[in-house]
């Protein structure tokens, strides 16, 4: 009898501790309701990119060599390099350069490689089109520098978390003058001289 | 106690008074009450689509619809449109009677509960003797509806998904007509208004929740394990059944499903705003106020005002239950079939009997608190 006794007497210490588990998790999710949205409420919000984002490569025909070194370094060889010899100038002459950004990786070899910089990254990331054939991106197309998220009318742009003030973790009403924490690159190469 | 307004006793009077013979004057006043429960039970199971969508996201730390007007309140109503217009699919091999059956058979019986859910005095469709166990009746019919819609559908995600529906319902109904029984035994009736009378007269104080609260705590598990909700959801567990016996619907069909599944949370939560909460009941006594203002109980603009705080006292207490599900649904794991079953039979029902006995002995010894 004393058994039983003891077995019930565990059993609804048992229940107890699993109804007292159950809400803490609901205060948890209580909790939760008053905090702010985290979600950035794109197109209307965007996020600033990183200084390292790697978005659409920007291309300036002028500058290439036609070396097709972006080719090589290119894990699959996308860069397309239509050139010419020129023999009065004892040089190659570009005609056309073009990446298929549907294919591409944006892994940015081609412009850690590229000898003269023709070649360089964009913040750009919407890349969206009806037709695939439309992100083969020509010499042209290349050539245009994508429109700044700070700098569009429609855009509220929201800082990404390591660009935030200490213990900030919320991107949305920021005061206006909020340095990001850490030391800027600028300020440490003070610091190093 | 206060009979407070007869808007039906009114009504045919009025008719009455313009020419109209009794009987016609009550054929013409019965459809009327049936047609609000019926638009009622749907606008609030638009309201409650909504709120679980918007607490959802605020659980989660998004905003959820915001501009499907105004706060996204309009979203359920969008969703429910765009299933209207939706191709009805009866899938190659399904038996397509049954298979058209099955939703049906889950939606009436739910709809039909509503009959017993008073909001006031006389503010519902009919005060039946057998009351609260009606609902508890009728909604063993939906397992069967569930069931032929799996086995209808030829597909054994669905056949497998009505049968751990039956399966659950089977197993959750017992608990919940033991803690009903409780609550009967201590009104001495079965029928909602009676429950309610007998829990009113000291306010707050007077709720079942005090007597019952064990009964509260498992008439709400069982209750959300008879609606599927997400601790008990596995019919419709879409990580192994897809989405149970609903998988095979599309279109309309597959609405009344949806439907049927919101109405009947909601139809759970006004039963323990009714069973436990006092229903239509003001937390301190509305002719104790009465009394402290000065007014009448026989007032006419008292009489209104009490029926509509009467109204909004149900809902609310309803939803508060429909926020809970909810918060609980984005805190509680889904329970497996094991641990389900094992809930119900070695859990609940234990419990169950234990507080029907407890309530029994207690009613014996303290007559005057329990019902005598």
């Amino acid at each position: 009898m004393l058994k039983f006794l003891s077995k019930i007497g565990d059993y609804t210490k048992e229940t107890i501790q699993s109804a007292r588990y159950i809400g803490q998790g609901l205060a948890v999710t209580f909790d939760h309701m008053r905090r702010r949205p985290v979600t950035v409420q794109y197109p209307y919000e965007k996020l600033i990119p990183s200084e390292r984002f790697r978005g659409r490569i920007h291309f300036e025909f002028d500058k290439c060599i036609s070396c097709e070194v972006c080719v090589r370094v290119c894990p699959i060889n996308l860069p397309v390099v239509d050139w010419e010899f020129n023999k009065e100038l004892k040089k190659k002459q570009l005609k056309h350069y073009s990446i298929d950004f549907g294919v591409c990786i944006f892994c940015a070899n081609c412009v850690e490689y590229c000898p003269t910089n023709c070649l360089s990254v964009t913040e750009e990331y919407e890349l969206s089109v009806y037709d695939r054939h439309e992100l083969n991106f020509d010499n042209v197309a290349m050539g245009r520098l994508p429109y700044k998220v700070t700098e569009d009318p429609m855009v509220t742009p929201i800082r990404e978390f390591a660009y935030l003030p200490e213990g900030t973790l919320s991107g949305h009403d920021l005061p206006e003058p909020a340095k990001r924490a850490g030391q800027l690159p600028q300020d440490i190469v003070k610091t190093l001289k | 106690m206060n009979p407070g307004i007869d808007l039906q006793g009114s009504f045919i009077e009025l008719l009455t008074s313009i020419g109209l013979p009794p009987g016609v004057a009550k054929a013409v006043w019965m459809p009327l009450p049936m047609l609000l429960m019926l638009v009622g039970a749907t606008i609030g199971v638009l309201i409650s689509v909504w709120l679980e969508r918007k607490i959802s996201a605020a659980a989660q730390q998004r905003i959820g619809p915001e501009y499907i007007g105004p706060l996204g309140v309009l979203a359920p109503v969008a969703d429910g449109l765009k299933l209207l217009f939706k191709e009805d699919i009866v899938p190659g091999n399904a038996d397509a009677a049954l298979f058209t059956l099955g939703p049906i058979l889950v939606v009436i019986p739910v709809f039909l509960s509503y009959l017993i859910v008073p909001f006031g005095q006389n503010l519902l469709i009919s005060d039946l003797g057998i009351g609260v166990f009606l609902w508890i009746s009728l909604s063993s019919i939906a397992p069967i509806g569930l069931l032929m819609a799996g086995y209808a559908s030829n597909n054994k995600y669905s056949l497998l998904g009505g049968l751990r529906a039956a399966a659950q319902s089977i197993s959750y109904e017992i608990p919940l007509a033991l803690a009903v029984l409780a609550i009967a035994m201590m009104s001495n009736s079965l029928s909602t208004v009676d429950i309610v009378n007998q829990q009113s007269g000291l306010g707050i104080l007077g709720w079942n929740v005090w007597r019952q609260p064990v009964g509260l705590i498992l008439f709400w598990i069982a209750a959300l394990a008879e609606c599927e909700r997400l601790p008990f959801d596995l019919p419709e567990a879409e990580e192994e059944l897809v989405a149970g016996y609903q998988t095979e619907y599309a279109g309309m069909k597959f609405a009344l499903f949806y439907l049927g599944s919101y109405v009947n949370l909601v139809l759970s939560a006004l039963m323990v705003a009714i069973l436990y909460l006092g229903g239509w009941d003001f937390p301190i006594p509305l002719n104790l106020i009465a009394s402290w203002v000065g007014v009448s109980e026989t007032n006419a603009l008292f009489q209104v005002i009490a029926g509509a705080v009467g109204i909004t006292m149900v809902l609310l207490k309803a939803y508060f239950f429909i926020f809970l599900a909810i918060l609980l649904r984005w805190t509680v794991p889904r329970v497996r079939i094991d641990q389900l079953l094992d809930l119900g039979w070695k859990f609940l029902l234990p419990v169950g009997l234990v507080n029907l006995l407890l309530t029994a002995g207690l009613k014996l010894t303290f007559p005057i608190a329990f019902g005598g």
